[in-house]
């Protein structure tokens, strides 16, 4: 199968044991009737992609659970034969966060969501290396679990981090020089469907430019 | 290297591909009125007959992999679109239980059906997709590229769809759930029906006699609202063009569009300028949710089977449910109609303003 060379030019993460404080909501998004309706998932998104300056073009977004505190929201009216908010179940959707993000920063480029279990970031990943490829183009490639939800602590048995993110820029590298394969250095504790783009981010904060991916 | 579907299978509130298309050209919609899901209310729904939505991609699967020039799908890439994913089976525990307790967290998202269908078929890789009701749409856009840059000789693209509670009653409380059979661009409609297909196509890159390509794929965002789609068309035109622009088409080389035609208020209306903008009355427009519903992540992959077997019979679907059409510089037809057809298109449009439009073609 085929491997290709990416670029990492930008790369951003974050991670919290309950709450991610300080998403610089008001400064990031300053229109209050939209930052009201934010998702927990898309605050991280924004945030995360302000740091790595990405505010247009192709994004590949992945989340294994994506929006699940509106789910529950949405499960627990159903239950209680009331019926569910029109809010809760438009923000319930997997491309809620990217949708947000393309309506803040009105791109009109393509948005793929990946959700494939643990492999979440990683697939991710070799998504946005088929865009960069095809395009050749810089895309956002950004990964997110947002967890925290009421008796979480009923089915919680993959992290110790209920809300976390991890986010690049990439492009296809111009050659495979010096490229390396992904190495195991995430961070211990991370639920794994976002530990592969972990790795990106840490190799690239530990000076690495260039990764193999397969597609 | 090109991308072709060369074999492919489905099921629906219909049944499997042939009946489907029995129903489509005889304008018999196999939509149900539903008491069940709605207190005090009823909903129209497309209900398939199955155990659950595991044996139902089980049975459709294998029927692909026995039709097809595989022996296994050891060497074969799967991608699956979905919107719900595992739901179904983990609200059926809650609503029983009124606890998470019991509730795998690996059987509730996407990754539930594709790792269903490792362990049962082996795939060499597999890999899911929810952007809500373009999913297997835009699993086809992917396959479609990855062969093209040759990472993968084989990907078989599923859209699979069970219906939830969730989703039924999310739709009918924005409003947009019709108590009856829908009537896509029908000026009297009053909404969509929920449904729920299983659908596969298997794409590789070797043309066989029987082959339909996969031409074309393009997307785009609104950037508009996150429910309503953008009131000038921009983002369902920007969709379209870029797919004629992938598969190197003009307009006019386009027979027939499979629209996504939801039949609510703002779909219709939207789409249809879209493609009066575009195409004018040039173009043959039906939806065929007017017999499947609306299969949410599934429809894409749904549709374009339906636009495969529309280009090998040269059979345009007729509009089921259509009396009074409310755009009238779109060519809707009341009845099928027998032509050469080389080109179709297939719309899918999404919350967010998710747009994914496919050009396939003999």
């Amino acid at each position: 199968m085929k491997k290709v060379a990416i670029k990492i030019t930008a790369s951003a993460k974050v991670y919290a044991p309950v709450k991610l404080e300080d998403l610089e909501e008001k400064r990031i998004v300053p229109n209050m009737m939209v930052r009201r309706r934010l998702t927990r998932n898309a605050k991280v998104m924004l945030y995360l992609a302000d740091k790595c300056a990405a505010n247009n073009g192709k994004v590949v977004y992945g989340s294994c659970y994506s929006e699940l505190e509106e789910t529950a929201n949405i499960a627990n009216s159903v239950l209680m034969k009331e019926l569910p908010s029109p809010i809760s179940f438009q923000n319930s959707v997997y491309n809620t966060a990217p949708s947000y993000f393309s309506l803040i920063h009105k791109d009109q480029d393509e948005i793929i969501t990946v959700s494939s279990g643990m492999k979440t970031s990683l697939d991710t990943l070799k998504t946005a290396a088929l865009q960069a490829l095809v395009s050749g183009e810089k895309i956002f490639c950004v990964a997110i679990e947002c967890i925290n939800i009421k008796n979480i602590d009923e089915i919680n048995r993959c992290t110790e981090y209920l809300e976390a993110g991890a986010a690049i820029v990439l492009e296809i590298a111009q050659n495979t020089e010096d490229a390396k394969e992904l190495e195991d250095i995430g961070i211990p504790g991370v639920i794994d469907s976002l530990q592969d783009l972990m790795c990106v981010v840490m190799m690239h904060e530990q000076g690495t430019e260039k990764i193999l991916v397969e597609l | 290297m090109n991308a072709y579907i060369n074999t492919y299978e489905l099921l629906c509130d219909a049944g499997d591909t042939k009946s489907l298309m029995e129903a489509i050209y005889s304008k018999e919609s196999a939509l149900v009125i539903d008491n069940s899901y709605i207190e005090d209310a009823s909903a129209g729904l497309g209900k398939m007959e199955y155990e659950n939505i595991f044996t139902a991609m089980d049975e459709v699967t294998a029927k692909v992999l026995k039709n097809s020039n595989l022996e296994n799908f050891h060497n074969t890439l799967l991608i699956l679109g979905s919107s719900v994913g595992g739901m179904q089976e983990c609200e059926q525990i809650f609503y029983s239980e009124k606890s998470f307790k019991n509730i795998d967290s690996n059987r509730y998202s996407m990754n539930a059906l594709t790792d269903h269908l490792m362990k049962k078929f082996h795939f060499y890789d597999t890999r899911a997709l929810s952007t809500a009701c373009t999913s297997s749409a835009n699993a086809l856009l992917l396959a479609k590229r990855l062969i093209e840059v040759e990472a993968y000789d084989n990907i078989l693209v599923m859209g699979v769809d069970g219906l939830c509670y969730s989703t039924v009653l999310g739709f009918y409380a924005l409003g947009v759930l019709s108590d009856k059979r829908c009537t896509p661009f029908d000026t009297h409609r009053n909404g969509m029906n929920v449904a729920e297909a299983v659908s596969a196509l298997l794409i590789q890159n070797v043309k066989q006699d029987s082959s339909i390509e996969l031409k074309g794929a393009g997307a785009s965002s609104d950037a508009y609202h996150m429910t309503n789609p953008d009131p000038e068309a921009g983002g369902a035109i920007a969709s379209m063009k870029n797919a004629m622009a992938d598969a190197g088409l003009e307009t006019d080389e386009i027979d027939y569009i499979n629209a996504h035609g939801t039949a609510t208020l703002a779909n219709d209306r939207v789409e249809s300028l879209a493609i009066e903008k575009l195409f004018g009355k040039s173009v043959y427009v039906s939806s065929t949710k007017a017999i499947t519903g609306h299969t949410l992540g599934a429809a894409g992959a749904v549709e374009a089977i339906v636009s495969c077997e529309v280009l090998k019979r040269s059979m345009i679907p007729p509009q089921t449910g259509l009396k009074e059409l409310e755009n009238q510089n779109i060519n809707v037809p009341l009845q099928s109609i027998e032509t050469d057809i080389q080109n179709v298109m297939s719309n899918s449009f999404a919350f967010g303003g998710n747009n994914t439009s496919i050009v396939l073609g003999v």
